[in-house]
């Protein structure tokens, strides 16, 4: 038996955060996105993979009876907590759980009685799980085609950052290993998204403010069941990363019992390029903001790639950065000295501010560093400030600056002063010197933090969850969490799935948008144009007419594209009825309406919706008395040309154009009235030269 | 490991299953089912959830489980066995601080979560204390010995007889402090039970349990250890005390009397609340701050009278509408020497019952009567019905609580054996405060939500 069998190990682990390319091509020339081709990503190794959040829109929250989505910023109690890293089943800590310990953080949760109860706060075990939420998470896993599990178990996941109450968030695996068609014929891309893994669990709070050591959360968004989609890291460019999401949400969105709006969906992408490991960027609300940024997070980490490899050159190692656990800092190891009365008469405000309210002025000594801090990481960014944000996040240190260093030349201190710190670090030639300052205990896990924050740079690229800036750039949020903050909620009982459940789901499975596409190119259309018109809300108007040929589809699905998206603008979404389009189709289809005709005919149909549409059509085609019409309007045109003499003879045409065509359009052939025009212009210009 | 332990928790069908596809607990495994393909590690199933499925769990972490005629295949590609361990740190030793003994009794305080099975475990040495709350060794010297590893529900009269002369042990060698780690469900008995039998101690008797276990990053367990620690080794209250939050923030913790206490929420952190007084003190980081000043003092001596007895030949009766006499006439018939009830309003039951009364009386069965209103006194003179159930016997028991009552009645009667007037006045004579001669005006709060000044304070106040 195999328990006897001691030759016997272990060889599930868990996906390498590590990207498999371990060549990074140092030389590679930063450049902005738009000058990236697909190639260039390739040699940087560039991958990426979505996680992506979809709120679902259920009446209740996932574990308890409290209204899902009604969100408010009213409070009426405010509850305070500290989070405790635990350990896990090694007997080590996890390295965010440390983090946030090491944080000292005060967590606020500020109320509402409409929105939480004693669940949210953590002081009542879980109800049962929402049924109908479990349901909605089995048809979006359908509609990847994941493999759906028998029996649903919930699981913790810790999270200290204080963003949930209980310290972990409760989550349950629905779906496994699934893929989807992913064809962006502008960006080349006809291959399979492969899905890893589709969950159900809680969402978290909203932060309301994080000053020094106190972080404030509102709780109304708190135990919303979502859905979260993690993809393989299968895209390999940024545009890639930007059509990815849009299809994961289009796909999601079959369903129709998931939540719309602002912030009802939002994306985690992980980033590594060769050499580089995977950096996850949290919350990214828009899809547009996508591709700029992970193409800085790729710089960012061929830029540390960069450092990394000249520390090494310089002969920098980890013991050198090392520093005894216990203790002040400053008391415990050279590479750190208290500079607060070197700096007594300091002239540099925010150092002058610290020092009179009672505070420490630290420096720290960074050997063979000396020029690395002013190293550009990412747009507008150096090396320093990944130091910088590191200390305000887990010092939180509340100065502004709170942090300056020597790489910078004459910046905060004087020459004299810098002389001064130097000596008391007995600083070489080739060290940067940071100073940072604050109370005690801050600056002394400031300290700590700068140091740790330097050896990571020997590793290259640390672990780390960042938040996304507007500009395109991250900023350091957290450290990457390991796979032991995991373990099952004994509250919960494991749920069987019945198959009558999955039967049910199966048998009414909303169409999902490849398989429209495909139909829609049986119709006669492009595969760009299929696709479009499949994740287009007129895509069910367009299947319910009639098109004897494949032209005239093509012709009424580019009208559509133009016209409909700003006719839903204007008319709180609706659109016209098959009935009373089908008429204009088959005018298209027998030349009845002349190409110039159609989206004009169709932005009637839609914006006069009393008009009986034989009498549109009628309008838009050739009359009686039509070149009667013509003769006055050209007559007019040339009366008065005169005043137009000065100008290009073709804006002339433009404007007489724009005169005669919109009362005969569909009437006159547009090629036949610039003809006239074009006689009628020049006779008048003769006779006014005579 | 034994045969059980290989398919821990499984039952057919899916022990054949696993059986015949040489696939054992703690295997990595692939598995072919009607869905798809499925790798994780086979864990053990809980012998409480149904026979039918395999549990996994994934690299990810995720557990799921398979249903065993899904499967259609199941090969092992690896083995993993997961034992957890808590790591255990030397508890460091300081001169200069007071020796503190901790004994464990079981309860969610000194359990941690086995992170592989989600199974409960007990952690307890000081170095596993030490490890996980490394702030306990900022406050004293820790000693810790395990007595048993019970949850709350078990505790009984067995357990209260060690518990009490450990404690006199221990105060005996000279610990300056005595913590006791207990399950919170049944905290409030047995800080009675000890307030009875620990009599005139020099040194704090801290009880202190936890609503959220340790191994949540929100447990309030560190927290109330570290109070609980602080007050036994620093505080001048040398009395038998419960210690847990004050209000579910992480604020500060209360220092209830042992007969004053009870729990009354199934699951909030502030569960424990003293009725018919205040809090005896608060603890806070800074230290502790004393709200009532008729308290025993600490000493230096090593003196304590211990009196560890009990008959548990004794019921609680919740009184209800309809009760008839059957009831007491069958603990009687089963040979039950005295009985508490928790009567209505003032302290009333119906005349249905009335025979039994008469009955216990003749045969030497005493019988109390306290309140389901839990505050307040018993009066039995207001009422014409008060009047003739003192006339059948029945001693009332002025403001004790239904349960310290309850516990007092049996170690009464271990004190006293078959002498019912010494156990009646034993009972009506105040040991530990469970009969207060006055009540505050602010010994009954309970607040009432929604009304204006309320969510006031709640907004201003409580947070």
């Amino acid at each position: 038996m195999s328990q006897n069998d001691t030759s016997k190990t272990s060889v599930l682990t868990p996906p390498s955060d590590l990207n498999p390319r371990l060549d990074c091509p140092l030389d590679f020339r930063d450049r902005s996105w738009t000058a990236m081709s697909p190639a260039d990503y390739a040699e940087l190794g560039f991958i990426a993979g979505l996680e992506v959040h979809q709120q679902l829109a259920t009446q209740t929250k996932l574990f308890c009876r409290c209204p899902s989505g009604q969100f408010t910023k009213d409070c009426d109690a405010e509850v305070l907590r500290h989070m405790r890293p635990t350990l896990s089943e090694l007997g080590e800590y996890d390295g965010t759980a440390l983090m946030e310990f090491k944080t000292h953080k005060e967590i606020v949760y500020r109320l509402h009685r409409g929105t939480v109860c004693t669940y949210e706060i953590d002081d009542t075990p879980p109800f049962e799980i929402n049924e109908e939420a479990v349901r909605i998470a089995m048809e979006v896993s359908e509609l990847f085609d994941l493999n759906l599990v028998n029996e649903l178990h919930v699981m913790r996941k810790q999270y200290l950052d204080g963003s949930i109450p209980a310290g972990f968030q409760r989550t349950a695996m629905v779906g496994l290993t699934g893929s989807i068609p992913f064809r962006v014929p502008e960006l080349g891309v006809d291959r399979i998204l492969r899905i890893r893994q589709l969950s159900l669990e809680e969402d978290s709070c909203r932060e309301v403010s994080d000053v020094g050591h106190r972080i404030t959360f509102r709780t109304d968004r708190l135990g919303i069941p979502l859905t979260e989609v993690v993809t393989e890291p299968d895209f390999l460019t940024p545009l890639e990363v930007q059509a990815g999401a849009r299809l994961v949400a289009r796909t999601t969105r079959c369903c129709p019992r998931v939540r719309r709006g602002p912030g009802a969906a939002r994306q985690d992408v992980n980033v590594s390029i060769a050499g580089g490991r995977r950096v996850e960027i949290k919350g990214v609300s828009h899809h547009r903001g996508l591709p700029r940024l992970v193409h800085n997070e790729a710089f960012r980490q061929l830029n540390l790639l960069r450092i990394r490899e000249e520390l090494l050159r310089r002969g920098v190692t980890d013991a050198a950065l090392r520093i005894p656990e216990d203790g002040l800092a400053w008391e415990r190891s050279q590479l750190v000295a208290d500079v607060s009365t070197l700096l007594t008469s300091c002239d540099y405000q925010p150092l002058r501010d610290a020092l009179d309210s009672d505070g420490r002025v630290i420096a720290v000594r960074l050997p063979g560093f000396g020029g690395l801090l002013t190293h550009r990481t990412q747009p507008g960014v150096t090396f320093a400030a990944e130091i910088a944000d590191r200390v305000r996040v887990i010092a939180c240190l509340t100065g502004r600056p709170f942090f300056v260093h020597s790489d910078i030349i004459g910046y905060g201190l004087h020459s004299r002063e810098w002389t001064q710190v130097r000596k008391a670090l007995r600083s070489k030639k080739g060290d940067s010197v940071v100073l940072v300052w604050g109370e005690t205990r801050d600056v002394d896990t400031a300290a700590r933090e700068i140091l740790l924050r330097a050896q990571d740079a020997l590793v290259g690229v640390p672990s780390e969850t960042r938040q996304s800036y507007p500009n395109g750039t991250t900023g350091f949020e957290r450290i990457l969490p390991g796979a032991n903050r995991m373990y099952p909620d004994t509250d919960t009982p494991p749920l069987a799935l019945p198959d009558a459940w999955r039967e049910e789901i199966r048998a009414r499975l909303p169409e999902r948008p490849w398989s429209r596409a495909d139909r829609f190119r049986k119709r006669g259309l492009g595969l760009e144009a299929a696709q479009r018109l499949a994740n287009s809300p007129w895509a069910d108007l367009f299947e319910a007419l009639d098109f004897p040929d494949a032209q005239t589809a093509r012709r009424v699905e580019a009208a559509m594209q133009k016209r409909l998206r700003l006719h839903l603008r204007t008319s709180e979404g609706r659109l016209p009825t098959a009935d009373r389009l089908q008429a204009w189709v088959e005018a298209i289809a027998n030349g009845a309406l002349r190409p110039e005709a159609i989206e004009v005919a169709l932005d009637r149909l839609c914006g006069e919706p009393l008009l009986p549409p034989s009498d549109i059509l009628a309008s838009l085609q050739p009359h009686e008395g039509d070149e009667r019409a013509l003769a006055a309007l050209i007559q007019r045109c040339v009366a008065q040309a005169p005043t137009l003499r000065r100008r290009e003879e073709d804006s002339v045409m433009r404007w007489a154009m724009g005169e005669v065509m919109p009362p005969l359009l569909g009437r006159v052939a547009p090629a036949e009235v610039q003809r006239r025009l074009q006689e009628a212009l020049a006779d008048g210009d003769q006779e006014v030269q005579r | 490991m034994t045969k059980t332990d290989l398919y821990k928790g499984y039952r057919e069908p899916l022990l054949s299953l696993m059986k015949k596809n040489d696939v054992v607990v703690w295997s990595e495994i692939r598995a072919r089912t009607r869905e798809g393909v499925f790798e994780g590690l086979v864990l053990p199933r809980s012998e409480t959830s149904d026979a039918e499925h395999l549990v996994l769990k994934l690299t990810s972490g995720y557990n799921l489980g398979l249903r065993y005629d899904t499967i259609e295949s199941m090969e092992e590609i690896g083995y993993r066995e997961a034992h957890y361990k808590v790591p255990e740190k030397k508890f460091p030793f300081d001169p200069a601080k007071p020796k503190v003994k901790l004994f464990g009794t079981g309860g969610t305080i000194a359990s941690r979560l086995d992170y592989r099975t989600g199974a409960v475990i007990p952690a307890f040495s000081p170095g596993e204390l030490y490890g996980s709350v490394p702030e306990l060794a900022d406050v004293c010297n820790l000693e810790t010995e395990k007595l048993f590893g019970v949850f709350s529900e078990n505790m009984g009269p067995e357990q209260y007889l060690v518990l009490a002369e450990e404690c006199g042990k221990a105060i005996r060698e000279g610990y300056q402090g005595i913590v006791i780690g207990h399950g919170t469900d049944t905290m409030h008995h047995t800080s009675a039970a000890l307030s009875y039998m620990v009599q005139d101690a020099p040194v704090p008797v801290v009880m202190v349990g936890s609503q959220r276990s340790s191994d949540r990053p929100s447990s309030d367990a560190a927290r109330n250890l570290i109070a609980a620690t602080r007050a036994a080794a620093h505080g001048d209250i040398a009395e038998v005390m419960v210690c847990m939050f004050g209000p579910t923030s992480d604020r500060y913790n209360l220092l209830h009397r042992g007969t004053r206490v009870r729990k009354m929420h199934s699951s909030y952190r502030s569960t424990f609340r003293t009725l018919g007084d205040i809090p005896l003190a608060m603890v806070n980081d800074e230290g502790i701050l004393p709200l009532k000043d008729d308290f025993r003092r600490r000493r230096d001596d090593r003196d304590v009278d211990v009196r560890a007895v009990f008959d548990d030949r004794i019921s609680l009766q919740y009184y209800y509408p309809s009760m008839k006499a059957d009831v007491i006439d069958g603990l009687i018939d089963r040979g039950y020497k005295g009985i508490v009830i928790a009567g209505t309003g003032l302290g009333h039951v119906n005349r249905l019952v009335y025979p039994a009364l008469r009955r216990a009386r003749a045969e030497g069965v005493v019988v109390f009567m306290t309140l389901q209103t839990l505050w307040g006194f018993v009066q039995m003179h207001v009422y014409e019905t008060g009047r003739e159930i003192l006339e059948l016997g029945v001693v009332p028991l002025a403001n004790m609580l239904p349960e310290a009552a309850f516990i007092k009645l049996g170690w009464a009667l271990g004190m006293h054996p078959d002498r019912p007037d010494a156990v009646r006045k034993l009972m009506t004579t105040p040991i530990a405060h469970e009969i207060l001669s006055r009540e505050p005006h602010d010994g009954y709060l309970v607040f009432q939500g929604g009304v204006p000044e309320i969510k006031g304070f709640l907004e201003q106040e409580w947070k």
